[in-house]
Parts: C-alpha cells; structure tokens; sequence
C-alpha cells in the first residue's frame, strides 16, 4: 500500500466515522426539524384550502391578509408588548446580576433565580392568577385592611400581561449577565472612580462597555420568547390583548388557515434569525477583537487545528 | 472590589464597596422576592381548607384530593413520565455521538448540522409547535405518544449537544491518541476511554433534557392526540376549565419536585467539579 | 535511590528491553500551504537518546507524530530496523508516546492509567496487578496508585504518563515535550530521571524539546530544526562547539555573529587557517576550520561571548592566529557565576559580547566596570564560519 492510498484511506475513514456519529442526528433534525419549517414556508405562499389544510397553487394572499388592520394592531400590540417587558427585564437585571456577582453568596443566589425559573411555567401563570384575580390573594389583602370594598380588576389586561412577561423572563435576563458581569475585572471601576467618575458613571463608562455581549445576549433571549409568547396572553390577557402567538394558533386550530399561520410564523423565525445573527455577529467581532493574532501564531493555530481535528492516520 | 485571585481561583473581596443597602443590592433583593412570591402564595392556599383565597384553618384536604381522588392526573404524570424518560434517552444517545463526530472529524454536512442543532433553542416554541402540527398532518402521523415522543426528542437535542461538546472542548485529543497508541481499538477507544471521561457532560444533558421534557407546555400542546395528556396539559386544563385547589397542591409538589432535581443536579456538580 | 530502584524494577523484569533503529527518509508533510516537514532524513540508533530540537512551528512535533502513526507523511519513508512502519496505525508500531499535555485518562487512578494497555490485551489479572506495581515503583509513585489524575502534580502525571507508555515494552519511546508544562526545578530533576530511565531500559528515547539545554545535557545526538527542515545533526558538543549554519549559531547558547568574506586560505597543520574579512570588526581576522573555505565567499563568523577574554592589559601575544580589539564596556551586567560585558568596539562602534566566568579571587583579575578601556581577544581556534541561508 503506498502513503497517498494509506493516506486517501484515512480520510475515507475519518469522513466515515465522522459522518456515522454525527449521522443519527443530522437525519433526525433533517426530518423532524428542517423539513416542517420547509413545509410552513411553502404553505405560506399556497392558497387555503376549503376544508382547512391548503391547495397545490401559488398565492400571496396570506401575506396581504397579514395587513388587515385587525392583525396589523395585533402585530404592533406584540412589538410593543415585547419591547417594554424586555427593557424592564434588563433594567432588573443589570443591577441583580451586578449585585450577584459582586455577592459572596453567588451560588445561593444562583440556586433562587434558577428555582423559579425550572418551575412548570403553567404553574407560574397560575399562581399570579390567583394573586391579581378579582377574588384573589392581593385583592383579598386589600379587602382585609379596608383599603377597598369590591376587587380590583388587575387582571385579563394588558398590564397583566405585560407583569406575568417581566416575571417568566426575568431569569433568562439574568443568567447572562450575570455570567459577563462576574467575568469583568471589577478593578477598572476602582479605577475609573480613582480618576474622577462617579459611581454610576463609572457604570456607564467602564462596564457597560465591557458586558455589551452579555447585555445582547439577555437581551435576545429575552425578546425572542416574548415576542412569541402564546401562553401568558392566553391565560392573564385580556380580549385586546392577544398577540402573534395567539393568531398564530387561532389560525391553526380554529379558522384552519394554515397558509396565514404560516406566514405569521414566517415573521416570527425571521425575528428570531435576525436577533441571533445579530448577537453571533457582535460577539464574533468581540472575539476576533480580543484574539489579535499574529501569523506566527496562526500558523501554530494551524498545525494544531489539523492535529486536533485530523488525528486519525 | 472583587477580583479573583489567581492563587485559588477565588473571588477575594478587596475594595470599599460592599454596603448591603447599596442600589444594586436592594434591586437584587425586591426581584428574589419577585421572582419567590407567587411561589409562596400557591404553597400557603394549598394548606388552605377553603376553596377561594378567603383564609380558613389549615388543612391538607387538597393533598388528599390530590392523591387520592385524582385518577386523570396520575395518568397524564405517568404519560410525562414516559415521554421524559424515552425522549431524554433517546436524545442523550443521537447528542453525544453527534457531539463527538462533530468534534473530533471532518466530514461533508457538518457544518449544516452545527448551524441546524442551534435553531431549536433560539426559535420560539410556538413556531416549533406550529411546524411539528402541520408536518405531522401533512405526512399524516397521528398524534398522541409518539408524536410527543419525537417533539420532546427535538427540543431536548440540542442541550445534550451543547453540554456534551462543551465537555468535549475541556477533553485533550492527546488523551485519545494516548488510547489508539496503547492499543485500544476504535470502538475500545469510544467505550473506555471517551464516554467515560465526558460522563459528567452527558449526565447533565440527560438530566437537563428530563427537567425541559416534563416542564413543556407549548410545544406538547400542539402534538397531543386524545388520550397523550401530560401533567402540563393536565394542568393547563385545570386552568382553563374549573380551577380546583387541588392544582395549589400539586403546585407545592412540582416546585418541591423542582427543588429536588435543582439539588440533585447541584450535588451532581460539585461532584465533577471536585473530579475534575 | 533512583538508581537503585531503576535497578531493581528493571532486574525483576528479568530482560533489558531491546531497542530499535528507527529511519526517516525524505519525508514531506504539508498542511494546506504550509510545509510542516520538507525532505527530512534522519537516522537515529538503537538505543540512542535522540532529540529533536527547534522553536515551536518547525516540525519537530510533526516528525514525532508521524513516526509515532498519529500522522501521515505526503512523501517519504518511516523504518523501525529497516522494516516499513507507515501502513501500520500506532497500535500496531512498536512505538509508544508521551504527551505533552500527559493525556491521563481522567476518570481511570494512576493504577488503571498504568494497566490500561495490559487489560486491552486481556492479560492475566494477577500478572497485570505484578506489572503495574512494579512499573508504579519505577516511576515511584507507590503512595499515589489508587488517586486520579487530577489530584497529582504536574511531575507525578508525568512519571504516571511514562510508567503506562513503558509498560507495553515499546522499543522505541517518543517523547513530545514532556517537560514543557513544568517548573524550571522540577524539570532539572525529570531530565535527570529521564536519562536515568534510558539507560536502564536501553531502548530508543525520541525526545522533541524547544529548550536547547533540556536537549544538551540528555542527548547523545540531537537534529536541530527550523522551518521543516534538518539544519544540523549532531552530538551536543558539534553543535554548540560548531554550529553548522547562523540559526543554529543563534539557536543554541548566545553568540557574537558578523557577515564576512574570505580573503585568504592556507593549511595549517591538519586545518586550514583562513583571513576574512569582517566589516562590522573593520578589519580582516583570522579563524581556522577543518575544511578550506573557497576565497570570496560570504560566510558569516561566529564566537561564543565565553571564549572571549576580556582584559585591561593588552594580551601577549604569545600564540599566532589571536584576535584583539580594544573598546569600552557600555553594559556590565553581574550575574553572580559570571559576568557579561557589552563591548562597544573603537572606530567601527560595533557591540561585542564577552562572558567572564568568575574563579577565585586571585585569578579574576582587576574588577571590570562601565566604561573601563579593554581589550577582548579569542584564538583563531574559536571563532567558526557558519553558512549563511538555512537551507
């Protein structure tokens, strides 16, 4: 056997390996993943069906459906909604992952936001409706004390929704931050307070810059499940106050208009596609920031890449 | 302030500001107790012996209801359960090989499995619902067990992948050279020597996949067939249609059953932590 | 002590493990554009502690792997004893390694690291348990047996990581800087166990190192290496002493290094005595090497700072072929066994560096200080011509 066949062998064998491992799952996203998303695509340029499902012939219709005023307010309702909760989501969030990470107690805290956060989220829904509910336990407190004599609608509206949101995502604003927050070198505050910033301004200045991955991350992984969010509207909104998720639904299951659901899905992949290559982009660049190499090192980098990714021989 | 030292790894607290009534400290404190109320007050008004938030005596009537007069809820836990431990399997098995293969060999499509196992967690749940729902019709596969199955699997795919080849970046290549060198064969190599040193990844994955599994609402609603309740959906039901306290109960049960795996799962790393 | 164990384990093995000549011939290795290894020969014997020595990026590991089956070459020949090995996957070579990074099984003890090729094998479990703790003793690491690997030093996993490759009774072991990751101290006494080690088992050491005193002091011959290519092979003292080409000059110790041209060339006893002339010196010197150099050639001279003298006086000139300068020492730097001057030359202003061993009192003459007038010298003997392109 000469070197190149010996060669040519092995990475015959190496693509063989490789692809028998990784095979398995490759297929099982193939089919159950890619192939229904490829299948809303395609159903979102089809005509609806008489009976439900939809007819083999192009149309646009479900997307200018989309711009029914109806649907139209629903779809700013969302955008709005998503980008409140977001903002108080990291208003509480920088400061609780600053405080956590300058704590001695970091895993206790961890432990108490991640506890919350595993608990079933219907349960979580559940539990503020029997607090903010007519005859529920704030109403109830009130009562009690004499502040009020009928309970107060606090729920089934858009505040509601808008509460229940900053309560199920919060964790997911925190968790990141907190990891870059307890990564940055607190010294460079002491140094810039050293140089004259004020405490605050030392924040804004020195740190904010230097979590600004972290702070996108939270920030898209808090927006996207918001923005999709079907549950919380459902069971704390009000008529008024559904939202993409919803319609989405509505659309399958009830008025059986799978071209419109997929359409509005369409929206809602394209917005979380946005906001994930926005946030791998940002921390790309970071990385290539901090890893300034010189092509002496590259070439290391090299031969190492090929010996920890082509060993076999 | 704090910085770490580089003696022990360990944060060291070294500068002026650690008042406790600081801003920061005070925001953190109002969110834990956010984030704990609700908690709280479903787990007072299960040991409430009334049916509304009126405060009677205390009573365990509702535990009883729970465990004894509530056959449908035994049931859809017995489905969750299933679902989990299946989904999680199979899951944990497809992930770790696929995180392997991955890692360590060059082959075409891989880069379009990288990019594709990220997907799942970054889209919306209703989307991924959504899809599943009209995929299975449109190749028409009844929904029940088996489509939930495959739901669950999906989902929890990523997170044995992403856990499992985080191990696998702290994991030396030299350590499987060291094997093939010593005489292991590829498959002696793959069962003594790799899948016992990225157990602790693997582990977690699973652990994870059964927490996610038995906690989806959104995804399993769309992909249930008559008779496929899991505890979430049972749940949802209760919500939805005739609130009965028995759910404050159950609460008290999940929250502690979450604790529980919290626990567990932390233990479980400080183990590794301490191994490794 | 060591001694005594190493004699001990290595007699209860009853056998002096046979080593192997290993041979690479014009073996060629590329990654995409860049040549890792370019037509490298070399031959190393049975038994010999061989190194291969370079900076990072010059092919040594590369040549390592592949002798070892964890790499391919594009071209070329790889012979154990004459017998073609490169079909053969590194299970199957007589050949084991020691990682750089030590490649313990973390979820194996020290015991089951050591055992684990032996069980691959099914050997008998109590011969396996017999072997084990002898080899264990080896590497003296008895205390430890039952730990894992991260609850030992960096020295332990190291002696953990030889007694596993040892056990298998390879006839060739290849070492990638095991050293690399340790302390300075802790480096000097593995390098002396190490040496130790292969003179008890007498088998092949392939030892790849960075650090030219590592590879000086353990060698018996050693392939210095840059940009894939085998610049010079040679026992320490050829190397240092006479260094074939300017990076190996540069590579190994410090050295005094000027472009020159050959002016003149005579036979002088058994050598040949040659002027050149050095620019950078202003005049032309003399030096003296083995084999005539051809006249107008550039070369480049080379001195080692420690075969300069370095006086107050001027030195007698009692032998032919010395060379003196006079200058001012611009930077004494104390060391504490010796001292190193900076002597910036008259005229020309080139620097010139000079180490001064200390002795006694009596012998080291009058104390040198900044910007004292001196003379350096050095015989024609020590100075050598080296090649100019590494080629």
């Amino acid at each position: 056997m000469s070197i190149k066949d010996g060669r040519r062998s092995s990475e015959r064998r190496e693509r063989r390996l490789g692809v028998s491992y990784a095979a398995p799952m490759g297929v099982w996203f193939t089919v159950f993943f890619i192939a229904p998303l490829v299948i809303i695509i395609l159903y979102s340029f089809l005509k609806r069906g008489l009976y439900g499902g939809v007819e083999w012939e192009f149309s646009l219709t479900a997307y200018g459906q989309m711009f029914n005023p109806n649907f139209g307010k629903v779809l700013l309702r969302t955008i709005w909604i998503s980008v409140v909760a977001t903002a108080f989501c990291i208003l509480l969030a920088i400061p609780t992952g600053y405080a956590m990470a300058r704590s001695k107690h970091q895993t206790l805290l961890l432990f108490l936001i991640i506890i919350p956060f595993w608990t079933n989220s219907l349960i979580r829904i559940y539990a503020w409706i029997s607090i903010l509910s007519t005859e529920g336990f704030f109403n109830e407190i009130l009562k009690s004390l004499g502040i009020i004599d009928e309970g107060l609608h606090l729920i089934y509206n858009h505040g509601s929704v808008i509460l229940v949101l900053i309560y199920m995502y919060l964790p997911f604003a925190i968790l990141p931050l907190f990891t870059t927050i307890d990564k940055f070198d607190f010294s460079l505050l002491d140094a810039a307070r050293d140089l004259g910033a004020t405490k605050f301004g030392a924040i804004r200045l020195v740190m904010l810059p230097n979590i600004r991955s972290g702070l996108l991350t939270a920030i898209v992984f808090t927006f996207i499940p918001i923005f999709g969010a079907y549950t919380v509207p459902l069971l704390v909104g009000g008529k008024d106050s559904t939202m993409i998720g919803n319609i989405i639904v509505d659309q399958v299951s009830k008025t059986r208009n799978w071209p419109l659901a997929s359409a509005f899905s369409m929206i809602l992949t394209l917005v979380s596609t946005v906001g994930v290559i926005w946030m791998m982009m940002s921390s790309r660049k970071e990385q290539a920031q901090k890893k300034n190499v010189t092509n002496q090192q590259k070439t290391e980098q090299n031969i190492l890449d090929h010996h920890t990714t082509g060993g076999e021989a | 302030m704090n910085g770490r030292n580089p003696e022990n790894g360990r944060k060291q607290v070294m500068f002026h500001d650690h008042r406790t009534f600081s801003f920061s400290n005070i925001v953190m404190v109002l969110v834990v107790v956010f984030l704990f109320l609700p908690l709280f007050v479903v787990v007072l008004y299960s040991f409430n012996s009334s049916k509304g938030m009126t405060w009677d005596h205390a009573s365990l009537v509702w535990y009883e209801k729970l465990i004894f007069d509530s056959p449908s809820l035994w049931m859809a836990f017995k489905n969750s359960l299933i679902i989990a431990l299946t989904s999680s399997a199979t899951a944990t098995v497809l992930g770790t090989l696929a995180a392997i293969g991955i890692k360590w060999y060059r082959f075409p499509g891989k880069s379009y499995i990288t990019t594709v196992s990220y997907l799942p967690m970054v889209l919306p749940e209703v989307i991924i619902g959504i899809s599943m729902l009209i995929f299975f019709s449109a190749v028409k596969i009844q929904l029940g067990m088996f489509t939930i199955f495959v739901a669950h699997t999906t989902f929890n795919l990523p997170f044995v992948f992403l856990l499992v080849s985080a191990r696998l970046d702290e994991f030396d290549y030299s350590t499987i050279e060291a094997a093939r060198d010593l005489g292991a064969n590829e498959r002696q190599t793959l069962l003594r020597v790799i899948i016992p040193s990225i157990m602790p990844g693997v582990l977690s994955g699973f652990l994870m996949s059964i927490t996610m599994s038995l906690e989806d609402f959104v995804i399993t609603f769309f992909v249930s067939g008559p008779g496929s309740g899991t505890l979430p959906l049972y749940v949802y039901s209760m919500i939805r249609y005739g609130v009965s306290p028995v759910i404050n109960a159950l609460s008290f049960v999940m929250i502690l059953g979450t604790m529980l795996i919290a626990w567990v799962f932390r233990r479980f790393l400080k183990t590794i932590a301490a191994n490794s | 002590m060591l001694r005594n164990r190493i004699a001990q384990a290595m007699g209860g093995m009853g056998k002096r493990l046979k080593g192997v000549e290993v041979t690479a011939g014009h073996v060629t290795r590329s990654y995409g554009d860049f040549k890792a290894l370019d037509d490298v020969s070399v031959r190393i014997e049975k038994g010999e502690f061989f190194s291969l020595l370079g900076p990072s990026g010059c092919g040594k590991t590369t040549l390592l792997r592949i002798i070892a089956g964890f790499d391919s070459p594009d071209s070329g020949t790889v012979l154990f004893d004459g017998k073609d090995v490169l079909p053969f996957p590194p299970e199957k070579r007589q050949s084991n390694t020691v990682f750089q990074t030590y490649a313990l099984f973390p979820h194996l003890t020290v015991y089951e690291n050591i055992a684990f090729p032996l069980r691959l094998k099914h050997v008998d479990k109590q011969e396996i348990d017999r072997k084990v703790r002898e080899y264990v003793h080896l590497v003296q690491l008895d205390e430890h047996i039952d730990k894992k690997p991260n609850m030992l030093s960096g020295g332990q996993k190291q002696r953990v990581a030889i007694a596993r490759a040892l056990i298998n009774e390879p006839s060739v072991l290849l070492l990638d800087e095991p050293l690399s990751a340790l302390d300075a101290k802790l480096r000097q006494n593995l390098l002396i166990e190490l040496d130790e080690l292969h003179d008890k088992v007498g088998i092949t050491f392939i030892y790849v190192t960075h650090d030219q005193s590592e590879a000086l002091s353990v060698s018996d011959r050693i392939a210095v290496m840059n940009h894939g290519k085998v610049l010079q092979i040679g026992t320490p003292y050829e190397i240092y002493e006479a260094p074939a080409t300017e990076f190996v000059a540069k590579f190994i110790g410090e050295t005094n290094l000027y472009p020159c041209t050959v002016t003149s060339c005579e036979r002088y006893n058994d050598e040949y005595m040659m002027t050149i002339d050095v620019p950078s010196l202003g005049r032309a010197i003399y030096v003296t090497d083995e084999e005539p150099m051809e006249i107008g050639r550039g070369l480049n001279f080379t001195v080692r700072p420690e075969k300069i003298t370095i006086t107050i006086e001027p030195p007698s000139k009692q032998k032919a072929g010395i060379n003196t300068f006079h200058g001012i020492v611009e930077e004494p730097v104390y060391s504490g066994f010796q001292s190193k001057f900076y002597v910036q030359l008259d005229d020309v202003g080139t620097v010139v560096k000079v180490f001064k061993q200390h002795t006694n009192f009596m012998d080291d003459g009058p104390e040198i200080e900044w910007k004292d007038l001196v003379y350096v010298s050095w015989s024609a003997d020590d100075g050598y011509l080296v090649k100019v392109i590494d080629e």
